[in-house]
């Protein structure tokens, strides 16, 4: 029988810490759940041999919140009309306090994100990440690509200036080149037949409510399915090769807890 | 016993099983190890774009402190949207390079509508249903011929096309007008050219001629960088300008008569003084 | 079973309504004093008085040994199990029966839903869709006086199409002045008006020809009703577009690149002198020059849209224009 000795002054301090930090964390558990859900997606197990290159999603994720974040403090001074939209672009760059700063993450966070999402989406194609059983999660991922840049071309003309109006107009444009229904979709991007402030709002508000709204969810859903789903090995883990080798004859097919053996070795 | 050989569904079934098992025994918990990584390289993304927006500001800083000075990553703001402009050309957004070179591409005018929506839908079709006729099992990239080639077709086709987005111009009177400074020097220009080598560059020569580096060859036009070596004398040009089709059968190129005999002239004496690059 | 010691009974208060009255009487007294010192919190203060005196005789009730009944705070529990199961409250169907009664509060669920949809979604779709398409303008440009053109001057004219919506209404045009030109009636002036949106994807045309400080000719600007008109002579030679690399001749036929078709042109018409934009419409080609053109004239079309040939099928219905 293993002899306890007593506490000492240091553990009783650091039981009652514990228990200070524990003690709202039970309460809101007890009300909501949500602690526990919290600490499944934390604690849950991952490949053991997950690499750095697996970062690019939670970047992905990390630079959509920075646009939404700078967005939002955006949108409290810029003003969605013809006569004042270029000039309160010129107010928030130029005298508005770290205003700059602010329009500068947000236009250089559209580039990051749209980057940052195709080496993502180039990153799973080449593990092969999109297969049985993440062909959904996939198909949310492009749509997430769609959207994305769906965004940049409708904020790309919220400065109305020479370069914003000019790109809005061609882009609108090109969606009328569709067959059949591509005049009415221009008409309808556009609010009119012609571009005006009608098209400004319109733009401003699939910017900033449509499209946002979209992504939030979809990448709600990415982010349920890769949780349930479970993140893959690297193509070249001994992991992985052990489980989906279709080719490899059933008695060489190696336990994930052993190396590849050669020329007929244990069974799983 | 005869062994019933098991459907792909129940075997791919019976594998993520397999790894669902394995990964909770042999697992890592995701906080603090990927965790880790994942915080580290948000780190690195915040700050790249902190870092930009800084550049942004302070290489966009001109004297003026306006916000329409060039810099490294471009000015703040170009000039108020004008719908009537004619000498601004438009571009978008850098990702969208690709698809605005596409259409550069596509210049016949029956086939317009596939590089506007034509070619991207095909792509993007093809980009959505992946999973849906990539089925083999395969994830080994040693194994994965098609996929890999696909890939690395892929990225250069679209940094080609980027690029090659982001270098195109059109010769235009906007544009080439600034050039001129450069022709006076190359060619070694006497002073009497020079109004005409401002008339060449805005009168849109350049959409048909290319001129030292400047504007693109069409419908066949010759390269004018060393016509004056050719001799062909002040009155050839006169009469080629004003009804080019009537000095060289069969030339697509349009009439220029109505610049009036001064400026013609001026034309003729840049014509004949430009002897190549010296 | 262990003996269990009875809990000690807890003190509960008697029920009682007399607190309503007491702050009644409180807020009263605080509003009074707000509003009349003398009469309003007097009177808040003795009814507040009056209800807290009953409230407090209530309140120690049991303490002066008066009996208080107190109801339980549980009813009691019946031991599980004893539940009588009676007859089902929606009955199996008669036989013949083909509709029961939960299959109907299931369908009615589901339209009455269906109808909320309908009534939220369509009037919401059909704002945000609708007004892009009803109700577009018609507009008519004041460029000026007919003296402002000279006959066979090529002029870059830059107009507003609605001077209260601003710059956003913006536009240009390259205009020459052809002369009169023999029709039914005698003469009529012939005016040869282009628009400047490329038949490609609508990118800014520019003029390929000298104009202001190259050409030495000085701009003309009007003051019209419709604004500010700046008129800029130009020699070109044709047109080009900075986009794609479209080219045009100078009655706007489509000679290299990508457009479509021919550009688009404004009909016009004089009035007191003073020449008139009316709408656009597209043109497929134009054969001939200045006063003698002959344009093949099609209602007006996006850019990028064929109006004539086999490709037309593609654009089978247009939205209105004007």
């Amino acid at each position: 029988m293993a002899v306890r000795r007593q506490p000492s002054r240091a553990d009783i301090r650091k039981q009652r810490m514990l228990a200070a930090i524990n003690f709202p964390l039970d309460w809101l558990e007890e009300r909501s759940g949500l602690v526990g859900a919290v600490r499944y997606f934390l604690f849950r197990k991952v490949p053991a041999d997950t690499n750095w290159m697996q970062t690019l999603g939670s970047a992905t994720l990390t630079a959509f919140i920075v646009q939404a974040v700078t967005g939002v403090i955006l949108a409290m001074y810029y003003k969605p009309t013809p006569n004042d939209a270029y000039k309160s672009i010129q107010y928030i760059t130029d005298e508005l306090t770290l205003g700059w700063l602010v329009r500068g993450m947000h236009k250089w966070g559209a580039s990051v994100f749209i980057i940052l999402m195709f080496l993502h989406m180039g990153r799973v194609f080449l593990f092969g990440a999109y297969k049985y059983p993440r062909e959904l999660n996939w198909i949310v991922g492009v749509l997430l690509l769609v959207m994305g840049m769906l965004e940049g071309f409708t904020g790309y003309l919220l400065p109305w200036d020479q370069t914003a109006y000019w790109a809005s107009v061609v882009g609108i444009n090109l969606n009328g080149t569709a067959p059949i229904a591509g005049p009415w979709l221009a008409q309808f991007l556009r609010g009119g037949q012609e571009i005006t402030g009608d098209t400004l709002t319109r733009f401003y508000s699939l910017h900033m409510l449509i499209v946002p709204g979209g992504i939030a969810a979809l990448i709600g859903l990415h982010l349920y399915l890769v949780i349930r789903l479970g993140v893959t090995s690297p193509p070249w883990s001994k992991e992985a090769a052990g489980m989906e080798r279709a080719d490899e004859p059933q008695h060489l097919r190696p336990g994930l807890t052993r190396p590849v053996p050669r020329g007929g070795g244990g069974s799983s | 016993m005869a062994a019933v050989k098991p459907r792909p569904v129940d075997e791919r079934r019976a594998e993520f099983a397999r790894y669902k098992k394995d990964v909770k025994e042999r697992g890592k918990p995701f906080h603090p190890y990927a965790m880790f990584h994942d915080t580290v390289m948000s780190l690195v993304v915040v700050s790249v774009i902190t870092g930009l927006a800084v550049i942004w500001k302070w290489t966009s800083w001109g004297p003026h402190h306006d916000g329409l000075h060039q810099g490294l990553l471009g000015p703040e703001y170009t000039d108020p949207a004008d719908p009537g402009t004619t000498s601004f050309v438009p571009r978008p957004d850098w990702y969208f390079y690709f698809l605005f070179y596409l259409l550069r591409i596509f210049k016949w005018p029956n086939s317009v509508f596939l590089g506007t929506v034509g070619v991207p839908t095909i792509a993007l079709i093809l980009l959505i249903a992946l999973p849906l006729y990539d089925v083999r099992r395969e994830r080994r990239l040693s194994r994965r011929p098609v996929a890999v080639v696909g890939a690395v077709l892929t990225v250069l086709s679209m940094a080609v096309l980027t690029w090659k987005g982001a270098t195109a111009s059109e010769a235009l009177a906007s544009e080439v007008i600034a050039d001129v400074p450069t022709w006076i020097k190359q060619e070694k220009l006497p002073q009497n050219a020079v109004p005409g080598a401002k008339l060449f560059a805005v009168a849109g020569c350049t959409a048909c001629h290319t001129y030292l580096g400047t504007g693109s060859s069409n419908l066949g036009a010759p390269d004018l960088t060393a016509i004056g070596t050719r001799n062909l004398g002040i009155d050839f040009q006169i009469r080629h300008l004003k009804d080019p089709a009537s000095v060289v059968p069969g030339s697509p190129m349009p009439k220029f008569a109505s610049l009036g005999e001064k400026r013609l002239h001026d034309l003729a004496l840049f014509l004949e003084a430009s002897k190549g690059k010296r | 079973m262990s003996e269990q010691e009875p809990l000690p009974e807890p003190h509960l208060p008697p029920p009682t309504l007399w607190p309503i009255g007491f702050a009644v009487g409180i807020a009263v007294l605080l509003v009074g004093l707000i509003i009349n010192p003398l009469w309003i919190a007097t009177i808040g203060g003795a009814i507040a008085l009056v209800f807290g005196l009953l409230w407090a005789r209530d309140a120690t009730a049991d303490l002066r040994g008066r009996a208080i009944h107190v109801e339980p705070e549980r009813a009691e529990l019946r031991p599980a199990g004893t539940a009588e199961i009676g007859p089902p409250v929606t009955p199996h169907p008669e036989p013949g029966e083909r509709f029961p009664r939960s299959k109907f509060l299931e369908g009615v669920t589901l339209g009455l839903g269906g109808v909320i949809g309908g009534i939220v979604t369509v009037p919401i779709a059909g704002f945000a869709v609708l007004p892009g398409f009803l109700h577009q303008k018609r507009h008519q440009v004041d460029l000026g006086p007919v003296g402002d053109f000279t006959e066979g001057q090529w002029y870059i004219a830059t107009f507003m199409l609605d001077p209260s919506e601003g710059d956003v209404s913006r536009r240009t045009a390259f205009v020459r002045n052809n002369g009169s030109v023999q029709a039914k009636g005698g003469q009529v002036p012939s005016f040869t008006i282009i628009s400047n949106r490329c038949a490609h994807l609508g990118c800014p045309v520019q003029a390929n020809g000298p104009t202001g400080a190259i050409l030495g000719m000085k701009d003309v600007i009007e003051k019209t009703k419709n604004g500010k008109v700046t008129l800029s002579p130009t020699l070109p030679a044709g047109f080009g577009c900075p986009c794609h690399g479209g080219q045009y001749d100078t009655e706007g036929n489509r000679t290299a690149g990508p457009p479509v078709r021919a550009l688009d042109r404004y009909d016009f018409s004089i009035k007191n002198g003073h020449v008139l934009l009316l709408s656009t419409y597209s043109v497929a080609k134009v054969e001939g020059t200045g006063a003698q053109a002959k344009i093949h004239k099609y209602k007006l079309v996006g850019p990028g849209e064929h109006v004539d040939g086999i490709e037309q099928v593609f654009y089978p219905l247009n939205p209105p224009h004007h």
